[in-house]
């Protein structure tokens, strides 16, 4: 029988519940049958040559993530990393939005270029630890989600001309075993980096993230495709392309705002209070933000500030910021205050 | 020297040394004779976020403009974004909390210091202007705090 490979991407830092919520999970996901458990430094901070990164990408088959992302996040992430497959539909919802998860209106965007190339044949299904905290809802996720690879694995081979007797090429492709890789190794820390994930299944390959940015992040490929080429080139902390983006397409996934970090609708993050406004948050239009985030990094780099001269497309005049979040309503909603 | 002042938070008392500034944004300031200053949470901060388990800082060390988000931080209670007080240049941050930031709950107004800003401090308040600055605010805060709640439990 195959085995679906499970991989739990840690929370940075040293946060007690998060830890507490990965070790119960981990806990009860060895004692499920057929499941290859791993885990993994934050997804979002391994580099190429990261150990977690280089297991990640030798898994073949079905592949189940576990991070403290959001799903398109992750998804995306992984993308970004070669580690490609068909997005698997989880039914695992946050209590808050368990009817009207697809109201997204999808219909009004323009068509999408699509992730890269031909994508192998399995999927990859992206689980958010905010979701519950507790372990038990995943468990049982996971235990739906190896189901319906199975059903999904016997039915193709059931398609295909049978060879069945000599028991060869029928096989879901084994896992790879994480115990080829050094325990270890797979948990070093990884320093924490910085860089926008495109989300090609909005990106209409419009390239107007690569004329704003000036500091070399994006570039395309030998299809003309935009790529977030240079990740660590990324200025740390700075959101501004995601906010030139026409089609919401660039995430940040450790940004603060639900929609930049790539929230499918405007999710509030967790149920704690946000203080971001008593603090010194400030709010302005998307727009403005991006040029004056842009400008503080051309200073920081030694460079001049360009101000909306450069790197804005004519199009964009007037046009009002993209819908508002949860969490900017909440900052209006200070506002009002008055504080 | 001016007299160190407490603002009472409901029943809880939020000490304010007098020897101190204080910014807007709910940090303190201990002036530096060579211009760089050291800053942190004030009390009344430190309970309204209570204990922290995360802080990260998320820009290097180096020009800053005021109000600039340049860091984050999740505590027991709240997340919020951290943002420059002023405009300066952000010599270093307290390279121990990165290990631990428990000290900004256990010594919030000595061991628990966030950064060193050098920067121009003539706009800050001292203790009264900010003890004023909490009264005016203290009614609305709580609305705030109490309307976000009720938000999260629609």
């Amino acid at each position: 029988m195959s085995r679906l490979t499970v991989v739990l991407s840690q929370a940075p830092g040293k946060h007690p519940a998060k830890r507490a919520l990965e070790e119960s999970l981990v806990a009860a996901l060895l004692l499920e049958p057929g499941l290859e458990v791993s885990v993994v430094p934050n997804l979002y901070d391994l580099g190429p040559d990261h150990t977690g990164r280089l297991f990640l990408e030798s898994v073949k088959g079905d592949l189940v993530v576990l991070s403290w992302l959001y799903p398109r996040a992750a998804f995306w992430l992984l993308d970004r990393d070669g580690i490609q497959g068909h997005p698997g539909e989880t039914r695992l919802k946050p209590p808050a939005d368990e009817e009207d998860a697809d109201d997204t209106p999808t219909e009004d965007r323009p068509p999408a270029i699509g992730p890269a190339g031909t994508l192998p044949d399995r999927h990859i299904y992206c689980l958010d630890l905010r979701d519950f905290n507790k372990a038990e809802p995943y468990v049982q996720e996971v235990r739906r989600i190896a189901a319906e690879c199975r059903d999904r694995r016997q039915a193709k081979s059931a398609a295909r001309p049978a060879v069945v007797q000599l028991g060869l090429g029928l096989m879901a492709p084994e896992p790879t075993q994480a115990s080829a890789f050094d325990a270890q190794a797979l948990l070093a820390p990884a320093g924490r980096r910085w860089y926008p994930v495109i989300d090609y299944n909005r990106c209409t390959n419009c390239l107007e993230c690569l004329d704003f940015c000036l500091f070399g992040v994006y570039g395309v490929d030998s299809l003309e495709r935009i790529l977030v080429e240079n990740q660590d080139q990324c200025k740390k902390g700075c959101p501004a392309c995601s906010r030139v983006c026409p089609q919401q397409a660039i995430i940040f996934p450790e940004y603060k705002s639900a929609a930049i970090a790539g929230a499918d609708t405007g999710a509030v993050g967790g149920l704690k209070i946000d203080l971001s406004k008593l603090f010194g948050g400030d709010v302005a239009d998307a727009l403005a933000m991006a040029v004056s985030e842009r400008d503080r990094e051309l200073v920081n780099d030694g460079r001049e500030a360009v101000g909306a001269a450069v790197g804005l497309p004519k199009r964009q005049e007037g046009k009002p910021a993209g819908p508002k979040d949860e969490l900017d309503k909440l900052v209006d909603d200070l506002d009002a205050l008055g504080l | 020297m001016p007299d160190p002042l407490v603002f009472l938070m409901g029943k809880h008392p939020a000490p304010l040394p007098g020897e101190l500034l204080y910014c807007k944004n709910h940090m303190w300031c201990r002036p530096g004779a060579d211009g760089v200053h050291a800053f942190g949470f004030t009390a009344y901060a430190v309970r309204l976020m209570q204990d922290v388990y995360f802080l990260e800082w998320r820009v290097d060390p180096g020009l800053v403009t005021a109000k600039q988000e340049i860091g984050y931080i999740e505590t027991q209670k709240a997340t919020s974004g951290l943002y420059a007080p002023l405009a300066g240049r952000v010599v270093r941050f307290n390279p121990e909390l990165l290990e631990d930031p428990s000290a900004i709950n256990a010594d919030g107004y000595g061991k628990g210091w966030l950064f060193e800003l050098a920067a121009e401090t003539g706009g800050l308040l001292d203790v009264a202007g900010y003890y004023a600055h909490l009264e005016v605010g203290w009614e609305a805060t709580q609305r705030m705090l109490k309307g976000q709640l009720n938000a999260i439990e629609d």
